[in-house]
Order: structure tokens, then sequence, then C-alpha cells
């Protein structure tokens, strides 16, 4: 049905840095948001279909792609002491993508113990003397080739990751999964966690190309063309 | 012939891939963005993509031939 009574904002453009053109930028504060959960989206909504999909499509293979290097491990959001993961800060810039990786930290570190479903996707790392809830240790138990059921103490009514050894006593397992991770993935932790950090920022200047258009200023010489 | 799944033939293939090569795609995506964050035209993209990529390759390329000096040079 044709909109006979457009919003104050759908009035609001910018100008083409080439020739000149006027772009409609509908609700800038919604194809920002849109932009930041998932990239290009908001350019779709304001009918910049091609740059919507140009962003989409290179930002979203990049931060996939950066994922599957490092193994679904490289995203995940953990502020304990010891591993504060900073990285996680330009991740969030993709939106919806990370969005799972908040929801795994809260759960692991909040009163369930546990990710949600129990699964380690986008989960932060555990750490030694971690509790968790026994469904999720029996799930990286039995998942984890790194990890077996006597790396879990009992202490109901959780399940503690590789305690402190008794003193005198010296554990030569890595005293944390991050270590594992490391260990196993090597490089490509470091390759993975730079893909997706670089996506993340490159989609902040996508939400900023959403909110405000193209961030080149037009040339007296592109209004002349337009004219 | 053993056929084996497409994912462990690209994980074994991606193994030997020198590390170097790893920040081709990382440019080409910077490159990309910034070049339609700055122009709206598809032909302006375009040619400002290749702009862009001589410039962050000439930066990061000298940046390398400076560490690999001083490497040389240590």
């Amino acid at each position: 049905m044709p909109r006979t009574d457009p919003a104050p904002t759908d009035r609001l453009v910018a100008v083409s840095p080439d020739d000149g053109s006027l772009i409609g930028l509908a609700n800038p504060a919604v194809a920002a948001l849109l932009s930041w959960l998932v990239p290009g989206l908001g350019q779709i909504y304001q009918g910049r279909r091609l740059k919507g999909l140009l962003f989409m499509g290179t930002l979203v293979t990049t931060f996939v792609f950066g994922l599957w290097l490092g193994g679904g491990r490289v995203v995940y959001a953990s502020w304990q002491p010891g591993e504060k993961r900073w990285a996680f800060l330009c991740q969030a810039g993709i939106g919806t993508a990370a969005i799972p990786a908040i929801v795994q930290s809260w759960r692991l570190v909040g009163p369930a113990k546990e990710p949600l479903f129990a699964s380690p996707f986008m989960a932060p790392p555990l750490f030694r003397g971690q509790p968790v809830s026994p469904a999720y240790a029996a799930r990286l138990a039995a998942i984890d080739p790194d990890i077996d059921a006597d790396d879990f103490r009992p202490t109901p009514p959780w399940q503690q990751f590789r305690p402190f050894p008794p003193p005198g006593m010296l554990d030569r397992r890595p005293a944390d999964q991050l270590s594992i991770w490391h260990r196993r993935l090597g490089r490509f932790f470091e390759i993975g966690t730079l893909y997706t950090m670089l996506a993340g920022m490159l989609n902040i200047l996508v939400v900023y190309d959403a909110w405000s258009g193209p961030m080149r200023a037009a040339t007296e010489s592109a209004g002349e063309r337009r004219r | 012939m053993i056929a084996l799944p497409a994912a462990v033939t690209i994980a074994a293939l991606i193994d030997h891939v020198p590390g170097l090569a790893f920040g081709v795609p990382l440019v080409l995506t910077a490159a990309i963005v910034f070049a339609a964050t700055h122009h709206e035209d598809p032909a302006a993209i375009r040619a400002a993509t290749l702009e862009w990529i001589g410039w962050l390759g000439g930066i990061l390329g000298a940046v390398l031939v400076a560490v690999a000096a001083l490497g040389w040079l240590a």
C-alpha cells in the first residue's frame, strides 16, 4: 500500500559524493540499529540494496570464516579475573552474531553455571577451580578430547573444573580451557580472533553509513553534475 | 578413491597456507568497506576499492619490509 503521509524522518537525505544525487536515509536510527544487528540490513531498509548486500556478504563472510578458523572458540565474552576478553569489544560490533557470546557468558558465571543448552558454542573458557553444572561437565567430557570426567571434582551441587592440587602435588595439565584451545588451534586462534575483530570494527563504519550516508563529502563538481 | 569430507580437506589444506596469506582477505575486506562507506555509485566504489587496496597493501608491505630488515640486521 503506498504511503501518502511520510513521517518527518523519511525526508532525511544525504548527498552522494559521486554525482550529487540525494540518498534517502529513511529513519536513520532504525537503519543504524538494523545495520548493527545484521551488517548491511540498514542500507537495504533504506533502499540502498547493492551496498547493503555488499556489506552483508563481505562482513558476514569475514566473521564466519574467522569463527571457523578459530574452531568456533574465538568469540566469547569473559570478564573474569585473569581473562578479560578485550577482543570481544571489537567483535561485538558485528551485532546479532556476537550476542550468543554475551548470553553464554552470563549463563556460565550466573546461577545456572552452564551455558544455554549446556552447549560450549561461544561459551567462555573454564578456569581452574571454576564450578559448573553436572550437565555441562558431562557434555564437555563427552565432546572435548582434552577433557574427561576426571577433570571435574564433585562439589555438590556443582562440579569443579581441574581443582587446585593438594599442597606438594604438581598438576602438569593445562590449568584452564583457554590454554587447551591455544595448544590445539595454534596460530589459528589469533588469526580467527583477528578476522572476527576486524569484521566487528568495520561494521561500525557500516552503521555510521546507515546513520548519515557516505562519509566522503559531496564536492562542488558532484553538485554541478547533478544540476 | 576415498572421498574425504570437504571440511576435512579444507582444514588439511589451510594448515599449509603461509600466515601472511591470511592478511590478503582482510585487506580486501577493509578496502571494500572503506570504499563503500565513502561512495554511493558502484563504479566509484570499485575504483576506490582498488585505491584502498593499494594504500593498505603499500603501508602493510612497507611495515613488513621494515620488520624483515630489522630482523635481518639484528
